[in-house]
């Protein structure tokens, strides 16, 4: 080439320009020259990440846990009471609760299931027992409690017919004399099977057992008892007044159901009864979350913060090492930003690396645990895709320190430092 | 006052590539230090000259100056006829990027990178608005810059494995991947052994053969002896010229 061929490129207005791909190729290229070193920088943010992720969906799987408890049992427990028995009744009238009680509840919205209960008062309860050979080596007579129940009680105290079935309303509406036993009364009196129809006397009165309820959640007490169709039992065990009605309402409907239930059971009387309803757990729920997540939130930013200040350190330290590479780089035509932009990205690298690591850590973990606690883990996916993102923005503050510092070096003095 | 330098007699281009007009550069220190005073010097294109001196007497502020790494403190530079001291500095890192390339003792090969990687560097940072080749064949540019210094059965080496002769004709192939107007080099053979300065000597000759316009810094006579022109430096001032 001769020298007038030689073209001279004059200086451009505005200065050198670095494409996008090339810097997130250089930067991805520094950092992945040290591997090991980058594994060991992402540390502090692996565990800063994971820590926060492990604490915030820890407390969200405990709170919840909390939460499903109170809801599963009580919080969708009604319970109505007629306060009113032993009174004597004004003639003429009606009881206080009939036995269509639960198609009145049922009326009602949030209302799941209602079943109306009559117990024997205790001392007139019958003696029970399995057979009518009156054998006196043996006791075979038994005070369990007897119920007369509508044919919604496996539903409303959420049990499970574990033999048998329940009796239905036909058998209500025939009188027949068919029982249900709880699974502890069915153990007590020795009936495993019901293939061959086993009997049991209330009293002197016979009733074929067609099925064993258990695993009760709500009124425990029904696994003791026999329980038979209301009509059969006003028939022959004289037991006719509805004790109370319980009713398993939806999640968050029992407050209104409690408040309805005495006007549609009987709206004339509505002072007789007496309503039990769960508490307003609300608050409590809101305060305990709060505390859990409020500790732990500070505890996993403190380990964030250790996490920066590691990427920090390790940056500082490669940009004294490559002090030459700073000096070469503006030789070549990079600007200051240019060499604070490698850095700022280098660093940005090794937090989202860390915060990927960190947020997959901390997932596991909490599953992990919730695996060994036998507990429905409970993630934020939020928190889950913005970890990530958290671990760049670590990176791009700790970054921004050791940038400033590789900006700030002349070129001259760079290239002459090694 | 330093001797005027008036540029080889046969040089017929109407204007120099690079003019100093009593170029100082002054450190603020307690004493200052004057590192260079009152230098004027002229290069034209197509010129091969060696700047030699005792180590502390200016050429290495020289080359800074000379590369646009540096801003002098009294006088003007003009390169291309363009004056460079109150450019704002990313001009002047255009300049530099579109126009320089650069040889150092040090080499300054980045160690974690293949040896096309480190001569595709200088195509990384390219002047805005210019017309940028494509970065899809930015390595088979760099494979043929490594071919031009004799050294494409190296390629996917790491400088590390390379040889000093053979790193510093990495750096070489480097600073022509951007095709430069001038090359400066810093004590190219000061960090090798004879047989590969001899064999960088001979590089550098070919490029200058080729065209190239190069300017060489060194305490080496027999380095020196190569150029066809020798600015001699001491304590900041030109001394003396050999031109042929």
């Amino acid at each position: 080439m001769t020298p007038e061929g030689r073209t001279l490129r004059l200086p451009r207005r505005g200065g050198t320009r670095i494409g996008r791909a090339d810097l997130l190729d250089e930067s991805l290229a520094a950092v992945l020259a040290r591997p090991w070193r980058a594994a060991l920088t992402t540390l502090g943010t692996v565990l800063g990440i994971a820590t926060l992720v492990v604490t915030i969906g820890i407390a969200a799987t405990a709170g919840n846990r909390i939460v499903g408890r109170f809801d599963q049992l009580t919080a969708t427990a009604v319970t109505v009471v007629a306060a009113g028995t032993g009174a004597p009744q004004a003639p003429g009238e009606g009881p206080l609760i009939g036995w269509d009680a639960a198609e009145r509840l049922a009326r009602l919205n949030g209302t799941v299931a209602a079943v109306a209960l009559a117990e024997a008062a205790p001392g007139t309860a019958p003696s029970v027992r399995a057979n009518d050979i009156k054998d006196p080596s043996t006791v075979s007579a038994r005070t369990l409690g007897v119920v007369a129940a509508t044919v919604d009680l496996p539903a409303a105290a959420h049990g499970r017919v574990v033999a048998g079935r329940f009796f239905d309303v036909g058998n209500v509406a025939r009188h027949d004399r068919v029982a249900v036993l709880g699974e502890e009364a069915a153990r007590m009196l020795g009936i495993v099977r019901l293939e061959d129809s086993p009997a049991v006397f209330l009293g002197d009165e016979a009733f074929t057992v067609i099925g064993i309820v258990g695993d009760f959640r709500r009124e425990q007490a029904l696994a003791a008892a026999v329980i038979v169709p209301p009509t059969t039992a006003a028939d022959r065990l004289g037991l006719t007044e509805v004790g109370r009605v319980v009713v398993d309402t939806e999640l968050g409907a029992a407050g209104l159901v409690a408040a309805q239930a005495p006007t549609a059971l009987n709206p004339g009387r509505t002072t007789e009864m007496r309503v039990i309803a769960p508490p307003d757990l609300q608050r409590a729920r809101g305060a305990v979350e709060d505390d859990v997540n409020g500790m732990f939130l500070v505890l996993g930013l403190l380990c964030l913060v250790v996490g920066a200040v590691g990427i920090a350190n390790v940056t500082l330290v490669g940009v004294m090492q490559r002090i030459g590479e700073i000096g070469l780089r503006r030789a070549l035509g990079a600007s200051r930003r240019h060499i604070a932009q490698q850095f700022l990205v280098e660093s940005a690298v090794l937090g989202l690396i860390g915060g990927a690591i960190g947020a997959a850590v901390g997932v596991v973990t909490v599953v992990g645990v919730c695996v060994a606690r036998d507990w429905t883990p409970v993630l934020d996916l939020t928190l889950v895709v913005a970890a990530p993102g958290a671990g760049v923005l670590v990176g791009l503050l700790a970054g921004a320190y050791p940038a400033w510092r590789a900006a700030r070096l002349e070129p001259l003095e760079a290239l002459r430092a090694t | 006052m330093t001797p005027r330098d008036e540029g080889p007699a046969d040089n017929t281009s109407p204007r120099p590539l690079v003019e100093f007009e009593s170029v100082g550069r002054t450190f603020d220190s307690d004493p200052p230090v004057h590192a260079l005073v009152d230098v004027d010097l002229r290069i034209h294109r197509a010129e091969h000259v060696a700047v030699t001196g005792p180590s502390g007497s200016g050429k290495s502020t020289l080359l800074g100056l000379l590369g646009l790494l540096d801003r002098p403190t009294s006088g003007e530079y003009r390169f291309g006829g363009v004056a460079t001291t109150r450019l704002a500095e990313r001009d002047r890192a255009a300049l530099r990027a579109g126009s320089f390339g650069f040889v150092f003792q040090a080499f300054h090969l980045l160690p974690y990178r293949t040896i096309e990687e480190n001569v595709m560097l200088a195509e990384v940072y390219r002047p805005k608005g210019g017309t940028a080749p494509p970065r899809r064949t930015r390595r088979a540019r760099a494979e043929e810059a490594l071919e031009r210094v004799g050294l494409g059965h190296r390629r996917g080496f790491r400088p590390d494995r390379l040889s000093g002769g053979e790193r510093q004709r990495v750096a070489i192939a480097r600073a022509l991947l951007g095709d430069p107007a001038l090359l400066l080099c810093d004590e190219p053979t000061g960090n090798l052994d004879g047989e590969n300065t001899a064999v960088v000597l001979d590089l550098l000759d070919e490029l200058h053969g080729q065209g190239l316009t190069l300017l060489v810094i060194t305490h080496d006579e027999a380095v020196a002896s190569r150029a066809v022109r020798r600015i001699r430096i001491a304590d900041g001032r030109v001394l003396a010229e050999a031109g042929v």
